[in-house]
């Protein structure tokens, strides 16, 4: 009912408001597009070094590995929640977590815990760790998708972000990371997908950069090749 | 702390209102910071996205398009949410609004609430709707969590506690704390931090705004730099989304354009931290994200605004960029306007929300300097708005003034009948020219005509008028 009413109403509105369009002048299709130029890879860590991250260039996962032990230790993570991703398997995060003593909160062991317990777990852990769906070298931002082992509270609950993304993830622009989405279907959208610009912050007490107010302080990218 | 009443919700007087943020210290100089901060940053962002006037443009011709179809792109959006598994409801104005996100909370048997920012559910005063009904109602962005604490309005469309020190944010937060807090904002923030982690962690429902929501997919788009918006969709099991009706874009490949003007115009960013696109509810399997989806799309007017000249307002996309453009904004602060929306859109859409009888000054807090408009991501004409507002106010029998009219009557005789006008301009040079031939200046007009020179002086007429000066000397020479 008041569905009917309320659209009918937009609806006469819509016409009405025809008579004030504003006169607009046209715009050619590229614009907007700004992409990266060079190597994606100088841009893509300039960039996240930029908004308060830190970008760390590595020539292959051994090394990925290696430096993860420093992060891991600044972190002082006892416990990691980890996607569950091709590029952190072929890394063998989860041996290496095991070798370390570090309690990793696998996608399975939390789906055994009752909802509770589940978000307790997941709001102790000391880092978190995963990968992209894209990178997008012009902004530093990387695009997570969501889905069963990939959960969006690994990029967001603790302190310490660890994200691993190899050369072939990162995009120049942001409309290109647009066009995966569409090139993926947008039938099969994820149920959420987050650009991440940074760590987080706030400019609410005299707009002056306080980070870490909600999701993670510290934002790290291992730009892998 | 000054005498401004920062609590109400209905509207003040903005001359005195006004008079009282000049006279704070404190907030002027807040203010004074925003011009320093914001303005070269964002300028320095604008400079790295080239032909930003035509990235403007698009983002401005969308909305245009989009609104001469509105009702299209609503029930495409509706459809779309239904295929994703969420629900959507109609409110033709707040208190509707209100009630269905009641009947949503109280059908769950929900007791406690977390919410991202979102004006609109300032507009709408929901969380005043849920308190009466004893639902405990957190807000989670670190400034509204601060005036949530402190009873204030939001003095700001992107920074709600602008109008609050760090002294003041320390006292205010060391009433949640039991202790006192030290006026360091680490500390502050972490304190927040832990605060509000306990309230998400036992929340059942979370409330969020709409920056976007995209027709053909059924998403809508969160924007923060926090990452509460995240954190109040990520772990409530119910998610309620509230969106003003022309927050909808038709297509996925539209939303690029906005974010990119966006976070410009609002911080001097390339993009915000975190820019979410939800759809629908978490899926099978998925082990965060809401388990159930409900948007809300309200009117509340602005379907009377949509079919009016003023239409071009509904392009806003809440950045806060004419605010602190805005010169008057940065001398009086976001409370004067007494409305939700503060600065020169406030300046705009607070009349046109409310009735422009109760915010005849609005119109009028403006220098007309076109700052706002050339800081406007969609490029509203907004001094040309507040002109046809002004316009507007004559035809407006609740402020007509039989005083004003009577004067400009008179003022129109005069100027019809030369001789008239002769003898006024002698009459004025032999009374106030000669009583003036010195300073040449009136500081204090009588009556009402006070409220000209209450800020500035008014010129005394000349001693001799100019037409006694040509004839008896102008002419030879």
């Amino acid at each position: 009912m008041s569905r009917e009413s309320f659209l009918s109403r937009v609806r006469q509105a819509a016409q009405a408001g025809r008579a004030f369009r504003v006169h607009l002048q046209p715009v050619p299709p590229d614009v907007g597009y700004v992409g990266a130029n060079g190597d994606l890879c100088d841009k893509m860590a300039e960039e996240v070094d930029a908004v308060g991250g830190r970008a760390f260039r590595v020539p292959d996962l051994l090394a990925a590995r290696e430096l993860l032990v420093t992060l891991l230790e600044e972190a002082s993570a006892k416990s990691a929640l980890c996607w569950e991703h091709d590029l952190l398997t072929r890394l063998g995060l989860v041996e290496f977590l095991q070798s370390r003593g570090i309690v990793r909160h696998s996608y399975e062991s939390l789906s055994k815990l009752e909802f509770p317990s589940q978000r307790q777990s997941m709001l102790a852990c000391d880092i978190g760790i995963s990968s992209v769906d894209c990178a997008i070298a012009e902004t530093g931002t990387l695009m997570v998708c969501s889905r069963p082992g990939q959960e969006r509270v690994a990029s967001l609950l603790p302190p310490m972000h660890v994200a691993i993304v190899e050369r072939q993830q990162i995009v120049p622009d942001l409309i290109d990371a647009f066009a995966i989405l569409h090139q993926r279907g947008l039938e099969n959208l994820p149920s959420n997908t987050t650009l991440i610009t940074g760590p987080s912050k706030t400019g609410d007490i005299e707009l002056q950069l306080t980070t870490g107010v909600h999701g993670p302080k510290h934002w790290r990218v291992i730009l892998v090749g | 702390m000054p005498k401004t009443d920062y609590i109400r919700e209905t509207h003040h007087e903005f001359l005195d209102a006004s008079a009282d943020a000049l006279a704070n210290q404190g907030l002027q100089q807040i203010l004074g910071r925003l011009g320093d901060s914001l303005g070269k940053k964002n300028r320095e962002a604008w400079e790295q996205l080239p032909n930003s006037d035509l990235v403007r443009e698009r983002a401005r011709t969308i909305k245009d398009e989009t609104l001469a179809e509105l009702d299209k792109h609503l029930e495409t959006l509706e459809r779309s949410v239904l295929a994703r598994g969420g629900k959507v409801y109609f409110a033709d104005d707040g208190e509707e609004a209100c009630r269905q996100v009641i009947d949503i909370i109280q059908a769950k048997g929900a007791k406690k609430v977390v919410k991202s920012k979102s004006m609109t559910t300032e507009e709408i005063h929901l969380n005043h709707a849920l308190e009466v009904l004893g639902i405990e109602t957190v807000e989670t962005d670190l400034g509204e969590y601060i005036i949530q604490l402190a009873g204030h309005r939001p003095s700001h469309i992107v920074g709600p506690a602008l109008h609050l020190s760090a002294k003041e944010v320390a006292e205010i937060l060391s009433m949640p704390a039991g202790e006192t807090l030290p006026v360091e904002r680490e500390v502050l923030a972490g304190f927040a931090r832990k605060q509000l982690r306990m309230n998400f962690a036992q929340a059942d429902v979370g409330i969020s705004g709409v920056n976007f929501a995209v027709a053909e997919t059924g998403t809508i788009v969160l924007i923060s730099n926090e990452g509460n918006a995240r954190l109040t969709t990520a772990l409530p099991k119910t998610h309620i989304a509230i969106m003003g009706m022309e927050k909808v874009i038709p297509k996925l490949a539209d939303l690029p354009y906005f974010l990119k003007v966006l976070a410009r115009a609002a911080t001097g960013q390339k993009l915000s931290v975190y820019t979410s696109l939800i759809t629908g509810a978490r899926h099978e399997g998925e082990l965060d994200g809401a388990e159930e989806f409900h948007l809300i799309i309200l009117d509340n007017g602005r379907s009377k605004i949509l079919g009016s000249p003023l239409r071009e307002s509904l392009f806003c996309i809440r950045c806060g960029a004419c605010l602190n453009a805005c010169p008057i904004y940065r001398s009086v602060g976001g409370h004067a306007y007494g409305g939700v929306y503060a600065g020169p859109i406030g300046a705009v859409l607070t009349p046109l929300y409310d009735g422009l009888a109760a915010n005849k000054h609005l119109p009028h807090a403006s220098s007309l300097c076109g700052a706002c408009q050339a800081a406007c991501p969609v490029k509203i004409q907004i001094p040309e708005m507040l002109i046809q507002l002004r316009e507007q106010m004559h035809h407006e029998p609740a402020l007509k003034s039989p005083l004003e009219s009577l004067a400009y009557r008179m003022w129109a005789i005069t100027l019809r009948r030369p001789w008239m006008y002769r003898l006024g301009s002698w009459l004025a040079s032999r009374t106030l020219g000669w009583w003036k031939q010195n300073d040449r200046w009136l500081k204090r007009l009588p009556g009402k005509l006070h409220g000209w020179t209450q800020k500035r002086d008014f010129p005394a007429p000349a001693p001799t008028r100019f037409r006694d000066w040509w004839d008896k000397e102008g002419k030879q020479s």
